[in-house]
């Protein structure tokens, strides 16, 4: 495997912690407390105009007449687009990943001669009001005939009906790869155990829809794009090089954004339109998603089945794994991800876990359908991964006899660094730790005898177990380490003012995150001074920082780098003033509690505050030959790939009467190194298992035989409500990074990511004395009825029922 | 007689102690009215059919989605918004207690919960755990798993909150 040369923006400095590592309540809350915050339909520019989307109330069909004069016509209507119209500025946005196996595809920015999904934009309308705008829509005059439509993933991937014709064969994306001796695991194990599992078809459903506003000024051809994304510098690179804008006047501009989780980490359609609606009108144009459209048109996510087999040997050890993911990757390739974020993810990076196996054999496929395009939702492949391979691990305890934690201390790996059989290497974790504090958090002797006490009064309780390792802070290295070359670095200024207090500017764009207090939090304590004397812009502007996006939990390892590298070429100026202000060597000057101090002599101190002031305006403080400028902008990017880990425990009981899961109590384990901040990152588990929780039980994006998508409202899709939402009891365990600022890991989506597969364990272990093992999600109260009532007129538990 | 959507039509209403007169389409919603015509955007739109709860204000001193509320229902009657909560320059309680407890992350859903679970504390000052969760049950967050906003609000009725002061006294 190729392996990253070390560069300088690399290496991060070592700092004493005051601030990382305490509860900071966030500087973001006010605003958002009180009203004001502002996200992207708060913003409201003079003389603009509104957009609407006419979309495909048909899953397949071929346009035959497209005609917008009467919505032209219409009051208030300043211009109207159809496929034809734009494909003159851009033909589409190609979508393909370098894995073997891609086939691109070009995503029209407004359908041409056939829509492939129900939800696809086929015109856009431009008018005084969003009222008038959606009137207009109304009004399109359009003849289609309707083509088969191709729905079924498995069908699709045989052949069959074409659901795109840029795929003829239905296929995107068709790989796979062997790691060590795979065949002699499998024909000498003394037992295999094997199983299919379905994660559904998902929507990330942010609390804010999507929204974009362009104003384009054409005397100095300068764009201003406002658009509520993951990534606005990859946006802004992707509008010059799709549509010409000078890269030099173009600016993103991202405000506070309601919730992202991927979904917002995708350069979409409407993204690019609006730009080109902007410079025809000649005034400022804003489209605010509505949340029909959020659930038809914005990324869905999930779909796919993982086939997984583990070879066991006679001890009950794991001595290969073959993985198969099919993936139903939607009508094109979601740029810039692809298909492969789905299925080529789960397989290339979960097979293994935190488990010591020494052979690894994937494949993965991709099938184009007629549905919406499937992207990016918190955790890419490694949640229908872990919940494959978490899952197949309690069939393999029920197979062999163990306890859920037993078989995973038997095959948990013990020793760091671990390389796995594809070559990617572990350098530090706290696996078995993980499995051990689990166990005690839910007394599992005790939960045995409830368990059964509660059988016998006809109650079915269950616990299940998942534990994760999560591919964190991405990186150069990692996207290497996984066989890509994708470069990702970010940078941050840092500059220190007058009167000893900072601001910070990241290049990450944030959904909630919290980051503009995490870093904070990072240059407070590189610089020695207070917390409250800090203030972070995130990446509001791509005129400031620059970001590789906010996505694979990389917000507070890699910002947190690139501000730690910034303000530490600021507190060596502070350092080299301070020593020539005490007489005193530079390399004994410490920067701590907003002093800089002589190391050793308790009196030889001089406040931060005083020795920027001093820079700034008293030129005796300074040393011979000193620049004076306490502004720095650095760079980061891992210079490995890391990995934190962890797992839940999750108590579940099933309502005999109704089979729904009710949720008693989650336990979760996080080791992501060094904590920032504990609340935030609580917070991050939290939302993270309740997501896993909705994916598991209450979210489904269903579709009818005709491809027509049934779950449009948020009355049809199911998001989790509080009174479903269990409490929780959360351990911290802390193996610091050996690489990053501090000892920092990314941990932003280990919650969704590991939660589905202890949900599953967990029904499956309540369904125990019915006989039935689950492995299709979401698990409805109808599945699991139908698991405790087939199983009952079948063979009958033990239990009298 | 029956009225068309685009019919313009005269209206007065309080937002938060202050009063508001405008002439509007029929069809105007309450949220687009609160948000653009009495400018106070902190009332947010999360789904616009009536289930997610973030566009939540009082209207009478009694939780209604501002969404499937028509501007011109609120014709002569009190509202109150998320601007209305802070006293003064500072946070009020329930908000402390929003952010002591982290009861919010991106803070999209906030306004609404915040107005749910003040009109529960103005009915019920001294609520249960079971309470809170069975009142403000309809509102959805995507970021928090719930379990820190519960907190938040058990937080304000433990400090004796009194919110029953709005923006209008």
């Amino acid at each position: 495997m190729k392996k990253l040369d070390k560069h300088q923006h690399m290496s991060t400095p070592a700092v004493a912690a005051r601030s990382v590592g305490t509860r900071v309540l966030r500087s973001e809350d006010p605003r958002l407390l009180t009203g004001r915050g502002e996200f992207i339909a708060d913003i409201d520019l003079p003389r603009q105009l509104h957009v609407a989307f006419v979309r495909s109330p048909v899953a397949h069909a071929r346009i035959t007449n497209i005609d917008l004069s009467a919505i032209r016509d219409a009051d208030g209507v300043a211009l109207a687009w159809s496929g034809k119209d734009v494909a003159a500025f851009c033909e589409g946005l190609v979508g393909e990943m370098a894995v073997e196996g891609c086939v691109p595809t070009t995503m029209p920015l407004l359908a041409g001669d056939e829509v492939l999904y129900v939800g696809e934009p086929v015109a856009v309308v431009v008018a005084e009001s969003r009222y008038a705008a959606e009137d207009a829509c109304e009004l399109i005059d359009w003849d289609f005939e309707e083509l088969p439509a191709v729905i079924n993933m498995d069908a699709a991937a045989a052949g069959g009906p074409v659901a795109n014709p840029q795929l003829p064969d239905n296929l995107g994306l068709n790989g796979g790869a062997s790691f060590g001796d795979v065949s002699a695991a499998f024909d000498q194990a003394a037992q295999i155990v094997e199983g299919r599992f379905y994660t559904c078809r998902v929507s990330a459903a942010p609390m804010e829809t999507r929204g974009v506003i362009a104003d384009y000024e054409w005397a100095s051809k300068t764009l201003r794009l406002w658009s509520n994304t993951q990534m606005p510098h990859y946006l802004k690179y992707m509008l010059t090089a799709y549509l010409g804008f000078p890269e030099q006047s173009v600016e993103v501009i991202t405000p506070d954004t309601g919730g992202g989780f991927g979904m917002k980490a995708h350069v979409y359609p409407e993204e690019m339109l609006l730009p080109l609606l902007a410079r025809e009108v000649g005034r400022p144009v804003k489209w605010i998603e509505d949340r029909r459209e959020n659930l038809i048109a914005g990324a869905h996510a999930h779909e796919q089945y993982v086939d997984i087999a583990y070879a066991l040997d006679a001890e009950g050890k794991i001595t290969g794994v073959r993985t198969h993911a099919l993936g139903d990757g939607g009508a094109y390739h979601m740029p810039p991800w692809s298909m492969a974020v789905e299925p080529w993810c789960a397989v290339v990076m979960t097979p293994t876990g935190i488990y010591d196996v020494p052979a690894a054999e994937y494949t993965y496929k991709a099938a184009a359908t007629n549905k919406t395009p499937v992207g990016a939702y918190r955790g890419v492949g490694y949640m229908a991964g872990t919940f494959a391979r978490e899952c197949l691990a309690d069939d393999a305890a029920r197979a062999l006899g163990m306890s859920p934690f037993d078989f995973r201390r038997h095959n948990v790996v013990r020793e760091f660094p671990w390389t796995n059989p594809q070559g990617i290497v572990y350098q530090e974790g706290s696996w078995r730790q993980t499995i051990d504090a689990l166990e005690e958090m839910v007394d599992y002797p005790a939960f045995l005898h409830r368990q059964a006490q509660l059988r016998e009064q006809g109650r079915y309780i269950g616990l299940g177990l998942s534990c994760f390792v999560e591919s964190s802070g991405e990186s150069s290295a990692t996207s290497l380490e996984h066989g890509l070359g994708d470069v990702y670095h970010d940078t941050a200024t840092v500059r220190l003012n007058p009167n000893g207090t900072a601001n910070v500017t990241i290049g990450l764009s944030a959904q909630g995150q919290g980051l503009a207090t995490t870093m904070a939090q990072m240059a407070a304590d590189t610089l020695g001074i207070k917390v409250e004397d800090v203030s972070v812009q995130t990446a509001r502007s791509t005129d400031h920082a620059y970001g590789s996006g906010t996505i694979g939990s990389r917000g507070a390892v890699v910002a947190g780098g690139a501000v730690a590298r910034a303000a530490d070429v600021v507190r060596e100026k502070v350092r080299q003033v301070a020593a020539h202000m005490l007489e005193a060597a530079t390399d004994d000057i410490e920067l701590v509690d907003g002093l800089a101090s002589v190391k050793g002599v308790s009196d030889a101190s001089v406040s931060i505050a005083d020795v920027a002031t001093a820079i700034y305006f008293d030129l005796d403080s300074w040393p011979k030959d000193f620049e004076p400028s306490l502004e720095a902008t650095q760079a980061y990017d891992p210079s490995q790939a890391m990995f934190s880990n962890g797992g839940h425990a999750i108590l579940v009981e099933l309502e005999a009467e109704t089979g729904f899961v009710r949720f008693e109590k989650i336990y979760s384990v996080e080791d992501c190194g060094t904590v920032i901040n504990p609340n935030i990152v609580e917070g991050q588990i939290r939302g993270g298992v309740l997501q896993g929780i909705g994916a598991s039980v209450f979210e489904e994006l269903a579709y009818d035989e005709s491809g027509q998508i049934l779950t449009t409202t948020f009355l049809d899709y199911g998001l989790p409500t509080m009174d479903v939402a269990p409490p929780f009891e959360i351990h911290h365990l802390e193996t610091p990074s050996s690489h990053s600022a501090s000892g920092v890991k990314g941990m932003g989506e280990s919650g969704l990511i590991a939660a589905p597969a202890a949900v599953l364990n967990a029904v499956n272990d309540a369904l125990s004395p019915f006989g039935v093992v689950l492995r299709d999600l979401p698990l409805t109260p109808e599945k699991v009825l139908d698991a405790m009532s087939v199983a009952t007129t079948a063979s009958g538990p033990d239990e009298g029922l | 007689m029956s009225t068309t959507p685009e019919e313009r039509l005269d209206v007065s209403m309080t937002i938060n102690g202050r009063r508001y007169r405008s002439t509007v389409e029929a069809r105007r919603t309450l949220a687009d009215f609160i948000r653009e015509d009495a400018q106070l955007p902190g009332t947010k739109l999360g789904c616009e059919h009536g289930v997610c709860g973030a566009c939540t204000v009082l209207l009478d001193d009694l939780p209604a989605r501002s969404c499937l509320t028509l501007a011109v229902q609120a014709e002569g009657r009190q509202i109150r918004t998320v601007e209305s909560l802070a006293e003064g320059q500072e946070l009020n309680t329930l908000q402390r207690a929003f952010r002591e407890q982290h009861g919010l992350q991106c803070g999209f859903c906030t306004a609404g919960f915040l107005m749910t679970a003040t009109a529960l504390l103005e009915e019920n000052p001294t609520p249960t755990r079971d309470d809170i969760v069975e009142t403000v049950s309809g509102s959805l967050c995507r970021c928090t798993g719930y379990q820190t906003i519960v907190s938040a609000i058990e937080q304000a009725a433990a400090e004796g909150q009194n919110v029953t002061n709005g923006g209008d006294q």
